[in-house]
């Protein structure tokens, strides 16, 4: 009686679980993401529509019409203006969102772990967190110059408080069971970090990772706004002190765009980096 | 006292694999001091399977966290193979109450069961066999690819069953292991957690409010009870080898057994 009990149970388990769940992705799969790409979108198309409708013929030099932004965007992009600085900028904000992360995720497994450090440490962190990031920029750029690494930089430092502020908590929300399991197995340190702490704590590293992501595509910018030659916050300055207003519209246009893109890109990665905590209905 | 006597120890000279002399267990400071455990002592022998039996919250869980060394006791000492603990011990493993999240859903149950042997530094190839043999041991076999979210409440129970088996340690314990799955699923559990104990020849000590469950399962039942908890009874089940859900609990030892219990646990 145990026997069969024991043989039928997990027969029965496979047959409900994933079966069900890929017959249900298999038929409507196209049909269900043209209704999502639709419900997405139509609300951009019908803003862009009544902008470009309504800016038509606009006489205010401030406001040009979207034709124009148009116009000016698709001839910076084609003769190179917008790519050098978008490379430019890009740059700046990928290096400064990988120190971000590699800092934020170290020192908040750390400070997590750590009861006494973090209690000592966290009066400073929730001050700096506080301080608004874009009003430091002028600082660190007198700092440490008009290169390219204090960019980097300030764009890091922005960045990295939403993901050090979402490890620790990640961290200190790690199931106490798991918690006790890892020390009555006498799992070392290390693997402790890297394979029970850490996994434990991404789903919330990633989330912080998600708000540091428009952090830094403001501070992108914003740090271009002083002492820079090069990318697109100098873009949309340059043409804005010279009077280019389209130009000035079609940057901040893209700067847009761009951000979206990469928000996009980031729920891809999300999802692969994440694929258990999505399919075992943690969320 | 009609019980059956302890069959005649023949086995004096050996010596008790898990002992505990005077474990006293207490929270909070001087006069606020909550006493949980006072003066316990316990010997369970190599092989055996024990339980503890008690009402909820006598402290059958904080006994538990001493024995794992997962918490120091105020005094006493707890020793395994004659080495008295200060920490969990490479030959305690401990079967947690919540499966659920005892277990880590970012690893298939492979992954799981292995992981202890990782961190013994078992290579990946003979960390993986094990983990496949104790799997198969639980009746999981070739179920290791599968995530335990993936897994019934009973299943994702064996699966922690086998990673607790693949670590190897001389003493199971075990924390009210079948308190959160059904009737049926439980008895299945209890007649594999006997198949394993008398072929694999483990120690078990399981903690569990069940009297029942206490009496089928084990040699030897502690009754613990008062506040603060010390043992008020132990008796030897004497079932044997062999134990049948239905004719072992009609056997007429289990029932006077289990009325003695009862008046014990009652009168306290």
């Amino acid at each position: 009686m145990t026997d069969t009990a024991l043989r039928s149970k997990p027969n029965l388990d496979t047959a409900s679980r994933p079966r069900t769940s890929k017959r249900e992705g298999g038929r409507s799969r196209s049909a269900q993401l043209a209704l999502n790409v639709l419900e997405r979108t139509w609300l951009i198309v019908v803003v862009f529509t009544v902008w470009w409708a309504v800016s038509a013929g606009s006489s205010n030099v401030f406001i040009p019409s979207l034709e124009s932004i148009l116009v000016s965007l698709g001839r910076d992009l084609s003769n190179g203006v917008i790519a050098s600085g978008a490379t430019y900028s890009l740059t700046n904000l990928a290096a400064g969102l990988l120190i971000a992360v590699a800092v934020g995720i170290i020192v908040g497994l750390i400070l997590g772990e750590t009861k006494r450090l973090r209690e000592i440490v966290d009066p400073v962190i929730h001050f700096f967190r506080s301080v608004p990031q874009a009003a430091l920029v002028p600082l660190i750029i007198g700092a440490f110059g008009i290169g390219q690494g204090p960019k980097i930089y300030t764009i890091a430092f922005a960045c990295m408080w939403p993901v050090l502020l979402n490890t620790i908590d990640g961290v200190l929300g790690v199931e106490p069971t798991i918690r006790k399991f890892s020390k009555v197995y006498r799992i070392p340190r290390g693997l402790h970090f890297r394979k029970v702490v850490l996994p434990a704590a991404l789903p919330q590293i990633v989330a912080g990772v998600r708000v540091a992501l428009p952090i830094g595509i403001t501070v992108m910018v914003v740090s271009e706004l002083f002492a820079a030659n090069k990318g697109l916050g100098f873009y949309i300055l340059n043409s804005s002190a010279t009077f280019m207003v389209p130009e000035t519209w079609a940057g901040a246009l893209l700067v847009g765009v761009i951000g979206y893109i990469l928000s996009l890109l980031f729920v891809v990665l999300e999802r692969r980096i994440l694929s258990w905590y999505f399919k075992s209905g943690a969320k | 006292m009609a019980i059956q006597a302890p069959p005649e120890e023949v086995q004096v000279a050996t010596k008790p694999l898990l002992q505990v002399q005077g474990l006293t267990m207490s929270y909070g400071v001087s006069d606020s001091e909550n006493k949980i455990l006072n003066d316990l002592n316990l010997e369970v022998n190599d092989g055996e399977f024990v339980s503890i039996v008690g009402p909820s919250g006598v402290g059958k869980t904080t006994l538990l966290r001493c024995l794992s060394g997962l918490i120091q006791p105020k005094s006493g000492t707890v020793s395994v193979g004659g080495e008295v603990i200060n920490g969990p011990h490479r030959d305690l493993a401990v079967v947690f109450q919540d499966y659920s999240r005892s277990l880590m859903p970012w690893m298939t149950t492979l992954e799981n069961v292995a992981f202890p042997l990782q961190g013994r530094g078992v290579g990946k190839k003979e960390r993986n066999e094990a983990a496949e043999k104790n799997l198969a041991a639980v009746g999981l076999a070739g179920q290791g690819h599968k995530y335990p979210w993936e897994m019934s409440g009973g299943m994702q129970q064996r699966v922690a069953i086998a990673r607790a088996l693949a670590y190897n340690a001389r003493v199971l314990l075990m924390d009210e292991p079948f308190a959160s799955v059904d009737a049926q699923t439980r008895f299945d559990l209890e007649d594999l957690v006997i198949d394993l104990q008398s072929t694999l020849g483990v120690t078990i000590i399981l903690v569990t409010h069940d009297i029942d469950e206490a009496l089928y399962l084990a040699d030897k039942v502690i009754v613990l009870a008062e506040k603060p908890a010390t043992v008020v009874d132990l008796i030897e089940t004497g079932f044997g080898d062999h134990r049948d859900q239905v004719e072992t609990k009609a056997d007429p030892r289990f029932v006077e057994a289990r009325a003695r219990i009862l008046h014990r646990l009652r009168d306290h």
